[in-house]
């Protein structure tokens, strides 16, 4: 150990509470794990929201069907990132592939992630974009019009024959997706949930309280990117959509909100020896983020929103502004969720006789700066893929705007 | 029969045979094979390790010629410290001794790292508080450090079991001496972990103050034949912070 961190360390101490273990002083798990399953949650979540219209055809939240897919690949293609930087060493990634450990939940990241990009993301975009691609081919200029030849596999074919079959397979793919995005998020949701000596994470219903807590966030995403995105674009909201959407969000947080309320009820009632500490890491610790942060903000208040926006007749701008502003809420609260569970779950001592803090980097590679950088980076990369791949045609916006 | 298939599968199954065919030909003809072969990356791995520069001398060659020093340390408490923990790798010390001389440290900000008072090292373990313990003094001014001994008694039991003398310090004990309940002997002051200071060992101990009708008004009271039988008092009670139990 260097003396600087050492000394980093040293300054920790006083903030330690009660008996903790030489080794429980410093975090490991920084900031970039907590943005590594807000990140693969928000994918899970945009993705669901998508097979809503293919797998159960409710016709409503078409308008967002190719946004959510969008959303999904450009916070897809940053998901390992936060991965990559905490371990460092990002020229041997490829070794989790050349070596496979199948013994090892940890390992098995690079196949989930290579089967959930490649296998149905990947795949079910090209099939529901390939129609697009080859009319933009023809309409566009050089070099759009070789990107988009070269995007559509130097395809041709517009037949209805042709057309057809893309929406079979764009629907076949997303039943399969749909599990296939359970085994994404439910796994990070495992892996925590895996951690038998950690009290705060060992549970069975961790990966099933991870996905319900993607699909809110991916739902809430997908309902403030719109909102924005099309005021941008020149178009109208379309509230049959937004309403739709946002009721699929209310159930969503109840659903959630139940499930860690259950989580939590049970851990209470068996009171395992753990109780103790784990009540006190509460109290102490994590006060504000869970308490305040994920359920007061990030749940109760935006379902009462939600509740007050569904029984009372707002009109159709107060509405928006109250979608939005639960949508932003629920945001937050979601990204305190993976602060609470994995910064949390190293805060108290495995002899449950003390309490440790986390002190945040800013500048290193484990800090404030790069974990932000990791949180803007989808937006960019959604940016340039929404210049590419419109999620609206021209007469979508047009229609909105005349109805 | 392959006009049938449609098109977009065609296309899609091509793009596929080139992405698995290309991962094949990467992994068996182009990537070397050390990268899979387990052992063969131990073997690179050994001759890695063996092609590093040798900088620990270890104890033992310490002790060919400073024999002196070595005697003294063996019988003292750091015994089962290295030379080299203290004074650095001596590989090249080794080689030639008169030109190359290892790193002594002198600076006070060296022993801390290990005794400076740490509420996660075992308890008996020496550990003092280096903003008030004789600031400003290099440690070896007092101690020797192939021999340490403190050489004077500790005065107060807090130099050593600070986190016990600061609970105790707001607790309704606060005013009892540690020596009320705990005979130390001085052996217990030099060698803290062979020779132990005692506990009470009956509850009538702590009767003499909690009995009903002892003469001590402001302690509680109880029942000492129905209250806890067969227990000893301090295996219920905490007695630096009594009151939490």
């Amino acid at each position: 150990m260097s003396p600087e961190s050492f000394h980093t360390l040293y300054k920790l101490l006083g903030s330690v509470s009660g008996f903790i273990y030489p080794n429980e002083l410093e975090i490991r798990w920084s900031i970039l794990i907590v943005v590594y399953p807000y990140v693969t949650g928000l994918v899970a979540g945009a993705f669901i929201l998508a097979s809503l219209v293919k797998v159960f055809n409710v016709k409503d939240v078409q308008p967002v069907y190719r946004l959510s897919l969008l959303t999904a690949l450009a916070f897809l293609l940053v998901a390992p990132l936060p991965l990559q930087a905490h371990l460092g060493r990002p020229e041997r990634a490829y070794e989790i592939f050349l070596t496979p450990n199948l013994s090892s939940a940890m390992a098995m990241f690079g196949f989930v992630y290579a089967w959930y990009l490649m296998g149905v993301l990947l795949l079910e975009m090209w099939f529901e974009y390939r129609r697009d691609l080859v009319v933009w081919s023809r309409e566009e200029k050089f070099p759009m019009s070789w990107i988009y030849w070269i995007l559509s596999l130097f395809s041709r074919d517009v037949s209805e024959r042709a057309v057809k079959f893309d929406m079979k397979a764009v629907r076949t793919i997303t039943i399969i997706g749909i599990p296939s995005a359970f085994l994404l998020h439910g796994y990070v949701g495992f892996i925590f949930g895996s951690v038998k000596a950690n009290p705060w994470w060992s549970s069975v219903l961790m990966p099933i309280v991870f996905l319900m807590s993607a699909i809110v966030s991916g739902i809430a995403l997908v309902i403030v990117l719109y909102m924005v995105l099309i005021p941008l674009k020149g178009g109208k909201i379309d509230m049959k959509c937004l309403d739709t959407l946002t009721s699929y969000l209310f159930y969503a947080v109840i659903v959630d909100f139940s499930l860690e309320a259950l989580d939590f009820i049970h851990r209470l009632y068996e009171s395992e020896e753990s109780i103790q500490i784990l009540g006190v890491l509460i109290a102490d610790k994590l006060m504000i983020s869970l308490v305040v942060i994920q359920i007061l903000l990030g749940m109760l208040i935006p379902a009462g929103i939600l509740v007050a926006v569904k029984s009372m007749k707002f009109d159709p701008e107060l509405r928006k502004l109250l979608y939005f502003v639960s949508a932003i809420l629920i945001q937050i609260g979601i990204f305190s969720t993976r602060w609470n569970v994995v910064i949390g779950g190293q805060l108290f001592s495995k002899s449950f006789r003390g309490l440790t803090t986390y002190k945040m980097e800013m500048m290193g590679v484990e800090g404030l700066l790069v974990a932000l950088v990791f949180l803007i980076l989808p937006f960019i990369i959604l940016g340039v893929l929404v210049k590419i791949f419109p999620p609206w045609k021209a007469s979508e916006l047009g229609e909105a705007k005349t109805s | 029969m392959f006009e049938r298939i449609p098109e977009q599968i065609r296309r899609l199954a091509i793009v596929f045979v080139i992405v698995i065919g290309g991962t094949v030909v990467l992994r068996y003809f182009v990537l070397p094979p050390s990268l899979f072969e387990t052992r063969l990356h131990r073997e690179s791995t050994i001759q890695r390790e063996v092609a590093k520069q040798v900088k620990f001398a270890g104890t033992t060659v310490c002790g060919g010629c400073h024999e002196d020093t070595a005697t003294v340390k063996r019988k003292g408490f750091h015994k089962n410290l290295s030379c080299e923990s203290c004074h650095g790798p001596a590989a090249m010390h080794t080689e030639d001794p008169m030109t190359v001389k290892p790193f002594a440290p002198r600076k006070r900000k060296f022993c801390p790292l290990c005794h400076e008072y740490d509420p996660s090292r075992p308890t008996g373990f020496p550990q003092i508080n280096v903003t008030i313990h004789n600031p400003l003094k290099p440690c070896i001014t007092c101690h020797n450090p192939h021999h340490p001994e403190p050489p004077t008694v500790p005065r107060e039991c807090s130099a050593c079991h600070a986190g016990i003398a600061r609970t105790k310090a707001v607790s309704h004990h606060a005013l009892i001496a540690c020596t009320t309940c705990h005979r130390a002997s001085r052996k217990h002051k030099v060698s803290p972990r062979r020779v132990k200071p005692t506990k009470p060992d009956t509850r009538e101990f702590c009767g003499k103050c909690h009995r009903e009708g002892s003469k001590r008004k402001d302690a509680p009271k109880i029942d000492l034949s129905t209250h806890g039988e067969r227990y000893l008092c301090w295996e219920c009670h905490y007695p630096h912070m009594p009151g939490v139990a």
